[in-house]
């Protein structure tokens, strides 16, 4: 983790994950080339490994921002989530092989920089029907680009999680920027209705689970707990919190992820020191809160990475009155060391 | 997250939402000259017509205007001797005397070497004139004129 810029070693699910994502990669660009060749025959082979990759980064790019708001809707996606800037890193590299493929084919063989005619080849900015949707795709590329170069943690630590976290953002632009270019394209110069509509079913899919989990956070964030005793709130019932797992409560403008681990009760901030992931919505490995997004740890009882980590997040003081679960939301220092609460 | 970022997101879906619909609709609505429906390229199938009426010999690409023995079927017969250098290129039929692209017929579309065969409609209002057009750069490569 912090130490050495690296998050977590290669382990056993890492690994898996990245196999199964370089066999599926394998086998979509593998289907798509067999069967492009046997029914268009036409296309050069520039233009197959352009659809191909193109088409492929397209389909990552859906699947890897429906996984935070699936993960949300359902904790069985959660896995998906662990190792998601590795989808991200690859579908960065499909694309880029698209766009330089892209780029050589259609603007290598002229006297103009390829670079100057992809923006100036077409000038008519001011039609929607014939934009140069190939700028909108070089932009998007730009901004994966940055993505990409960054997703190591030696830039996180070194640009601050805030700027990182911005910069990242710029995904959902570049997401806007590749519809545009995707459906610009296919109606400018294709034929086939199917793959409008496979697009637009993407995007309405995407737009559909990100309002959807929005609308649930939001709802979460919005129920009111009780005011009482010493600043007490009263939040949940024991049995709503399973073992090693935690339930998160938004109480003022903080979350906060009450966790459960054998018969003690603890909280600690939700916001992970790494990316700012949810480490309510992860669970208890190995004697650690585990955030589900990159795997870092911190211990229940302090809110302290293990040694010799140093990340820590702030404690909060929990208690329980018969199967009443009570939270005080005002927040202990960072890594400050909490009794919890004992379930008898 | 924070509730704020999480909010953030919520608010950027509900743009895309709006945003991305308009601009798909208004792409949709704004192509003047909606392509023909079905493949560009020609079945493999396509058999060539008997007559060769007409012929243009380029340095890449020999042109055929074909025929049926009765004259009742037209075929442009184009054959690429090399993988086209702009691999976007569409052929168009020139309609009566309209000199720009809009509002021209599209014939088909080729790529890489080999026989392309594409069938004409019998329309007296249509030339024996046909481009060879860039749709990504938006610029005529090649005009022939039987």
């Amino acid at each position: 983790m912090g130490t050495s810029y690296q998050a977590v070693g290669w382990n056993r699910q890492k690994k898996y994950y990245d196999w199964v994502l370089f066999g599926f990669c394998l086998l979509y660009l593998g289907i798509f080339i067999v069967l492009t060749t046997v029914f268009n025959a036409q296309y050069s082979f520039e233009t197959l490994l352009i659809r191909a990759s193109s088409t492929l980064a397209v389909l990552l790019l859906h699947v890897i921002l429906a996984i935070g708001p699936l993960s949300r809707i359902n904790p069985a996606f959660l896995p998906l989530l662990y190792n998601r800037r590795h989808l991200g890193v690859t579908m960065f590299m499909l694309a880029a092989v698209h766009g330089i493929f892209s780029i050589l084919q259609f603007h290598g063989l002229g006297t103009v920089n390829p670079l100057v005619s992809l923006f100036t080849s077409n000038v008519n900015y001011n039609s929607v029907s014939a934009f140069p949707f190939q700028a909108l795709g070089f932009l998007a590329l730009v901004i994966f680009f940055l993505m990409a170069i960054t997703s190591h943690d030696f830039w996180l630590r070194n640009l601050s999680p805030k700027f990182w976290k911005t910069l990242h953002m710029f995904v959902y632009l570049a997401y806007f920027l590749i519809v545009m270019h995707v459906m610009l394209g296919i109606i400018q110069y294709e034929t086939n209705p199917v793959l409008v509509g496979m697009v637009a079913v993407g995007t309405c899919t995407l737009i559909s689970l990100h309002l959807l989990a929005g609308k649930k956070e939001v709802k979460k964030d919005q129920v009111k707990f009780r005011p009482a005793e010493e600043g007490f709130v009263s939040v949940c019932d024991v049995s709503d919190i399973e073992e090693s797992r935690a339930k998160i409560f938004c109480i003022g403008q903080e979350r906060i992820a009450v966790y459960r681990q054998g018969n003690l009760l603890y909280a600690i901030h939700n916001v992970c020191k790494h990316q700012g992931g949810p480490l309510g919505e992860g669970r208890i490995i190995d004697g650690c809160i585990t955030c589900p997004w990159h795997g870092y740890q911190y211990l229940p009882a302090n809110g302290q990475s293990p040694p010799p980590f140093k990340e820590k997040v702030n404690t909060y003081e929990v208690k329980l009155e018969g199967n009443r679960v009570w939270l005080n939301p005002r927040p202990f220092s960072e890594g400050t060391p909490q009794k919890g609460a004992n379930i008898t | 997250m924070t509730k704020q970022l999480r909010k953030k997101h919520l608010q950027v879906w509900s743009l895309l939402a709006i945003t991305l619909p308009v601009m798909i609709l208004a792409g949709v609505l704004g192509v003047k000259n909606p392509v023909v429906t079905g493949s560009l390229f020609q079945p493999a199938a396509s058999t060539a017509l008997p007559l060769i009426t007409h012929s243009v010999e380029k340095g890449k690409y020999t042109v055929h205007l074909r025929s049926s023995a009765d004259r009742s079927q037209t075929q442009l017969e184009w054959i690429n001797k090399a993988s086209v250098t702009n691999p976007s290129a569409l052929i168009y039929q020139r309609d009566g005397n309209n000199k720009e692209i809009d509002g021209n017929e599209i014939i088909g579309r080729i790529e890489s070497k080999g026989i392309y065969r594409f069938f004409l409609k019998n329309d007296s209002a249509r030339s024996n004139h046909f481009f060879l057009y860039d749709i990504i750069h938006r610029q005529i490569i090649d005009s022939i004129n039987f």
